[in-house]
């Protein structure tokens, strides 16, 4: 217990530099090249040390507990599981072959394909993590095989694959809704609109990049393609759009849960790869322990963040956050907007869980207090946790599609990429706040 | 060897498939060749939660007789595979890493730092491995000193949080030892054979 | 500053109306005191998850919880019996007086304090009303209904009358019964199911409820209660005892204006079962409480307490 006295009583501090350390050491230690969950949870194990002593330890062990037994999680691997069959298998080729054949004449019509596959991927998926591993899997070779620009593949493929806590059903939305106490339905009626906006913002930049900058989406391919090629090329797509009617068919026909529903998308794509005579048991026991390993890293990431709020509510954290927004200002759109400012420099240090744990809890009755349309804020939130994936240095898409991507394409490649993709989040947070109609509200 | 190399290609970006690595770095040693190896049994965990899941749906909009056991055994799976998972990575040095200094510092440099992270995540895995047997105390133990597994609760009543929270101590234990482990091979300089994945992947 | 400060942690979230209630516990507890003891409240899972409070009381993190203590079946099944004796109460007010008249606190501190944990006083949100897309009237509508059900008693006595229930966690429930995956749910009081958008979903609730009234007890580290003065220790439970009374009656009248305003609306159909049909949920529930008590020691205390107790007031036969 001697090492006990290393740690210095934090507790002195005082909330208010207790918090800036707390972010000051997250910044250091990530520039190590510490793996970042371990970053988090070595945060998480000083401040509970230093500040209630051993006897608070346990709360970490308690909350990594808590967090890998929760259901909502039980999707994400399924979601990757289905990435490592398609990759293992020839059904993504195929069917950017077949995307390629459709859309036609258009300049960067795979990118703007990919982005609608994002979006029925999300209405598939009510969590983030699965499909940036699965679009990364899936789009970003064959997109990068294509001539796509490599920066413009992975911006859509990181800003598309977090739709998916956008766009209905939304894990965001009802951990939302159960903490306002406001109807989960108008949630996620109010999101649809949004959400589809955001995605068409991302189409429209697209298009005009490949347009203004033609070098970054390949030629519409000139050369008329024989009739009897073009049947064979639109094969690759029957098989992915028979899963995607399993999926959907199953959560909106009342027969699977969101969750049994991705079960239900792994068994779609395994008998796809069956029907295509490529399954066999090495690429099944690659694709699984593909999985594990995916998962082990996505998980890890979101339990450091869950540990280190855990932590810092129990300094006080709550009161400390929501005395600085109630005290800024007396005019609600600027405390709006602080709201706003929070959620974007949280995102930068957390992950998702972690900020709506730490945020939500806060802001809900200050919002309330306010006579604001709980509703309204809730998609605004969720359209604020856009941000949050994308955004570094802690920025969870980019961190999964690290894991998938080919080596020689850093998280700094990968970041730099998304800063177009932000700037679009940042401006429809904005729209929302200055038009509040958009939610139908 | 990953039965990834013996995948039958369908397609020529095959490049890709590092993203499952050959297995445990060398620096390792012996317990990470262990933990990669115990990889199948939690991977083929993952599977068999997504056949329940099927057959739960089956079940119960086929059947309308639903389990009482099928979600509780299918968090209770997923759970073990995600901790096991950040093992898993530990071993294969596959946790994502921000190396925008790590790379640019000199080798000897890289090696002390490998060596200090190593020391600093064994202490703290060595610390959650205490605490995690405080909640073993209370999971497995009832008030009175008697042995006892801590259920669900539910109609099923499974001892899964006990079970997990045991499974808890026993990865933090092996997660302190890679640690160790690491550390010491990185002292003495080991080297990895194959290109390493994530040190590398940065640039 | 106060001279006691405590950290509680609340199985509700921050912008449920029982938060806000027991906020108002915490607020009329300072006041009471003239200061001298502040209870910090936080919302469900700021610290630790819901499941996970009893521990951390016990180990000191936490000072003490606001919880339902069915959580804590899988320790005991005492806390499951004791806490949602599905079946036998039909009114708050006889939970109250078997809790403070008829055995219930001590039965709860020989259940508590051996966790390190003791146990101050009882509270309730009231009956739970039921979640139904279907028409339910009676015992036998129930057959085959697939149902959410989240804790043991609850979900054995439905599986008994007949209905087939499904274990989803709360994230999913509103999802699934939009979707029909199932038909009907467990949830909550009938103001909070109108507030979160289920009867829209779910048309034909059932108010007043048949199948549960869950006991919140507030319980706090014992140690730290022991080293309390006496006039604190009496000011924690006046004022929990009143705060019990206050939630009970406030969110009485909210359900009531609630499903007013539902029959009014025309699109919800609002159930009432028949006093027969509850005397059949509740024979049917009887007979799974002995299933219950053969499980442990304390569970078979509980048990008699409370049959004891029911048959005293005549409320079994
Ligand atoms: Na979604
Ligand atoms: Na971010």
């Amino acid at each position: 217990m001697e090492l006990l006295d290393l740690i210095p009583n934090l507790k002195s501090l005082g909330i208010e530099y207790g918090t800036l350390l707390m972010f000051a050491l997250l910044l250091g230690l990530l520039l190590t090249g510490m793996p970042l969950a371990f970053v988090t949870l070595l945060v998480a194990l000083i401040f509970a040390l230093g500040w209630f002593g051993p006897n608070a330890v346990p709360l970490i062990t308690s909350r990594v507990y808590s967090f890998v037994s929760s259901f909502v999680f039980v999707s994400v691997p399924m979601f990757v599981l289905m990435a490592a069959l398609l990759d293992r298998s020839g059904i993504a080729r195929d069917l950017f072959d077949a995307m390629k054949l459709i859309g036609g004449r258009l300049r960067g019509a795979v990118a703007v394909q990919t982005i609608f596959v994002a979006v029925v991927l999300a209405a598939m998926s009510g969590i983030i993590g699965g499909e940036v591993v699965l679009l990364g899997l899936l789009a970003l070779p064959q997109m990068l095989r294509m001539g796509y620009n490599r920066n413009l593949a992975i911006g859509v493929i990181c800003a598309g694959g977090s739709l998916g806590t956008m766009v209905p059903p939304s894990i965001v939305l009802i951990i939302y809704g159960l903490t306002a106490n406001t109807s989960i339905g108008e949630l996620f009626t109010s999101a649809f609109v949004p959400g589809f906006m955001l995605a068409s913002f991302y189409v429209i930049y697209v298009l005009a990049r490949c347009y203004i900058t033609p070098e970054v989406a390949p030629d519409p391919s000139p050369e008329a393609v024989p009739s009897g090629e073009k049947l064979r090329l639109l094969k690759g797509i029957v098989l992915p759009i028979m899963v995607v009617i399993f999926v959907l068919g199953s959560i909106y026909g009342g027969i699977a849960s969101v969750t049994e529903a991705s079960a239900v998308g792994v068994l779609g794509v395994l008998l796809s790869t069956i029907v295509r005579r490529e399954f066999n048991l090495p690429m099944l026991k690659g694709a699984v322990l593909q999985t594990l390993a995916t998962c082990g890293m996505i998980v890890w990431i979101g339990i450091g963040a869950s540990a280190l709020v855990g932590v810092f509510n129990l300094m006080g954290g709550i009161k400390f956050v929501s005395a600085l927004i109630t005290g800024i200002s007396d005019n609600p759109t600027i405390i709006i907007l602080f709201m706003m400012l929070i959620l974007f420099v949280l995102g930068m240090f957390l992950d998702w869980v972690g900020i709506a744990l730490l945020t939500m809890p806060i802001f809900v009755p200050i919002i309330k207090s306010l006579g604001y349309d709980p509703v309204w804020f809730g998609v605004l939130f969720a359209m604020n946790m856009q941000i949050s994936f994308l955004s570094p240095p802690f920025g969870p898409a980019a961190f999964y599609l690290k894991s998938v991507a080919p080596p020689d394409i850093s998280l700094g490649d990968i970041f730099r990429s998304m800063l177009p993709f932000i700037a679009i989040q940042i401006f429809s947070v904005g729209l929302l706040i200055a038009f509040p109609g958009i939610t139908g509200r | 060897m990953m039965s990834d190399q013996d995948v039958h290609h369908t397609t020529d970006d095959r490049k890709r498939s590092r993203a499952v690595s050959p297995g445990a770095v060398a620096q390792a040693g012996k317990i990470g060749w262990l933990i990669d190896k115990g990889g199948i049994i939690f991977a083929g965990g993952i599977f068999i939660a997504m056949l329940i899941l099927i057959q739960e749906v089956f079940l119960r909009y086929v059947l309308n007789s639903p389990t009482i056991w099928a979600h509780e055994a299918t968090i209770f799976l997923c759970a073990v595979a995600f901790i096991y998972g950040g093992l898993y990575c530990a071993a294969r040095n596959t946790h994502i890493r921000v190396v925008i200094i790590y790379d640019l510092v000199s080798p000897g440099v890289r090696r002390f730092l490998d060596v200090i992270i190593s020391l600093v995540c064994m202490i703290s895995a060595a610390t959650f491995a205490w605490a995690s047997w405080l909640m073993v105390q209370r999971a497995a133990f009832a008030p009175d000193g008697s042995f006892r597994l801590e259920t669900s609760g539910s109609a099923w009543n499974p001892p899964t949080p006990s079970l997990l929270k045991i499974f808890m101590l026993a990865v933090m234990v092996a997660l302190a030892i890679q640690f160790l482990v690491l550390a010491v091979n990185y002292a003495r300089g080991v080297t990895q054979a194959a290109p390493s994945i994530q040190a590398e992947g940065e640039k | 500053a106060a001279e006691f400060e405590f950290k509680f942690q609340s199985s509700d979230p921050s912008g449920n109306p029982n938060f806000e209630l027991q906020q108002g516990w915490a607020k009329s507890l300072a006041e009471k005191t003239g200061g001298r003891v502040k209870v910090e409240l936080l919302p469900v899972g700021s610290v630790v998850e819901h499941s996970e409070t009893q521990d951390a009381i016990a180990a000191g993190i936490l000072d003490g919880h606001i919880t339902d203590t069915s959580y804590f079946t899988g320790k005991d099944a005492a806390f499951g019996l004791i806490a949602n004796p599905v079946g036998a109460w039909s009114d708050p007010e006889q939970m109250f007086d078997f809790m403070e008249n008829g055995g219930g606190r001590q039965l709860m501190n020989g259940l508590l304090e051996p966790y390190g944990l003791h146990f101050i006083g009882a509270t309730t949100p009231g009956l739970e009303a039921f979640v139904s897309k279907v028409p339910i009237d009676s015992v036998a509508d129930l057959k085959g209904v697939k149902m959410r059900a989240p804790e043991g008693l609850v979900q054995q006595v439905f599986a008994a009358a007949g209905a087939a229930p499904v274990n989803l966690p709360g994230s999913e429930v509103f999802t699934a019964l939009d979707k029909g995956v199932i038909e009907a749910a467990d949830y909550t009081v009938f103001s909070t199911n109108q507030a979160q958008g289920l009867n829209d979903i779910a048309p034909h609730p059932i108010y007043p409820g048949f199948h549960s009234m869950p006991l919140v007890e507030i319980s706090m580290n014992k140690a730290k209660w022991d080293a309390l003065p006496d006039d604190i220790k009496a000011a924690f439970e006046q004022t929990v005892h009143d705060f019990s009374r206050h939630q009970v009656a406030v969110l009485a009248e909210r359900d009531e204006a609630a499903a007013a305003a539902a029959k009014a609306g025309g699109k919800i159909t609002v159930h009432n079962w028949s006093a027969e049909e509850r005397a059949n949920f509740r024979t049917i529930a009887t007979g799974e409480w002995k299933q219950v008590a053969e499980r442990s020691a304390n569970a078979r205390k509980v048990y008699d307490a409370l049959t004891g107790y029911l048959k005293e007031k005549g409320l079994v036969k």
